[in-house]
């Protein structure tokens, strides 16, 4: 008996309610943005709802809140300095929100919303369209410093610039590709390594090692839930670092 | 994992341009061979910026 293995098949999108077409483009409410709610709802669950009491002395919900608020509101201080409180509302809300979508792909049989390289890549171009509008409405066209390193000798300096307009123009890409990749390769590796253990046992006297890939998928199960959170942060962190481009140009 | 992907992203940013470039300009195939050894430089660039083998810039401390 041959054991059927997938490991792209999780990835389908599955409409849930279809509002019609468009051209040839179906216009539907998929799992997908099923998830995204969820998360909403998770994160407006641990944040609002947590903190409704403001007890001095916090409860359990309430002090998670507020060691998440902490922790990227040192990280968005270190990264991107002076003047950037205000955009703590962005950086925190797009954190919680690929973490929590991180951790929802975890649980089995979950969608992971994350391994869709449109949903991070469309995060990734709302960092970088804040970059340009705040650089742009905060500076004017000194923003246009930021592609202008300084201590550059001369002649070298159109070379320079010119990378560095590609550079600013890879950003997105790299923050999108970076998580996305990530997700994407975790649960393409947690289902192959997985899936060995059926198969192993199938295959008669092999079956004896199946215990080997089963340790393996947990192991990977636990790098998986590491991967999830840091990528979050290193997300986090990266939009942050763009953000100190917009805040202070002219590096 | 993070520098592969920068360097990834690099060289995808400069044949994504080039080939735009291509396509709207018609400078085919000019547009995509130069952006793309651009693209190129500019993924070791990143590369070396993120690994930190570029010097900072000396006004780098900013006032936190």
């Amino acid at each position: 008996m041959a054991v059927k293995m997938d490991p792209i098949h999780q990835f389908e999108l599955k409409p849930l309610v279809s509002f019609g077409h468009i051209g040839n483009q179906e216009i539907a409410f998929t799992q997908s943005a099923l998830y995204m709610f969820a998360a909403v709802g998770i994160i407006a669950l641990i944040t609002v709802v947590a903190t409704a009491r403001r007890s001095v002395v916090p409860g359990r919900m309430q002090s998670m809140a507020e060691l998440f608020y902490e922790f990227i509101g040192s990280t968005l201080r270190q990264s991107a300095g002076h003047g950037s409180e205000r955009f703590m509302p962005l950086i925190f809300s797009l954190f919680m929100f690929v973490l929590v979508l991180n951790m929802l792909g975890m649980i089995p049989y979950a969608f992971a919303v994350t391994s869709h390289i449109i949903v991070t890549f469309a995060l990734a171009l709302l960092v970088i369209g804040t970059v340009i509008v705040y650089g742009f409405m905060a500076h004017g066209t000194k923003f246009l410093k930021v592609f202008v390193p300084s201590g550059v000798p001369g002649w070298l300096m159109p070379m320079i610039v010119a990378i560095e307009i590609v550079s600013f123009i890879s950003r997105p890409i790299s923050l999108a590709v970076r998580l996305f990749a990530n997700v994407l390769a975790g649960h393409i590796a947690l289902k192959i390594f997985a899936g060995f253990v059926p198969a192993l046992l199938a295959a008669g006297a092999w079956g004896a090692i199946s215990p080997l890939p089963l340790a393996l998928s947990v192991a990977v199960t636990a790098l998986e839930f590491l991967v999830a959170g840091l990528q979050a942060y290193v997300f986090a962190t990266l939009a942050s670092i763009y953000l100190s481009d917009a805040l202070h140009p002219g590096h | 994992m993070r520098l592969s992907t920068e360097f990834i992203a690099g060289v995808l940013a400069g044949g994504i341009l080039g080939w735009m470039f291509d396509r709207y300009l018609g400078t085919k195939p000019w547009g995509l061979i130069v952006l793309l050894m651009l693209g190129f430089a500019t993924g070791v660039y990143n590369v070396m910026r993120v690994s930190g083998s570029l010097p900072k810039a000396p006004t780098k401390d900013r006032d936190r």
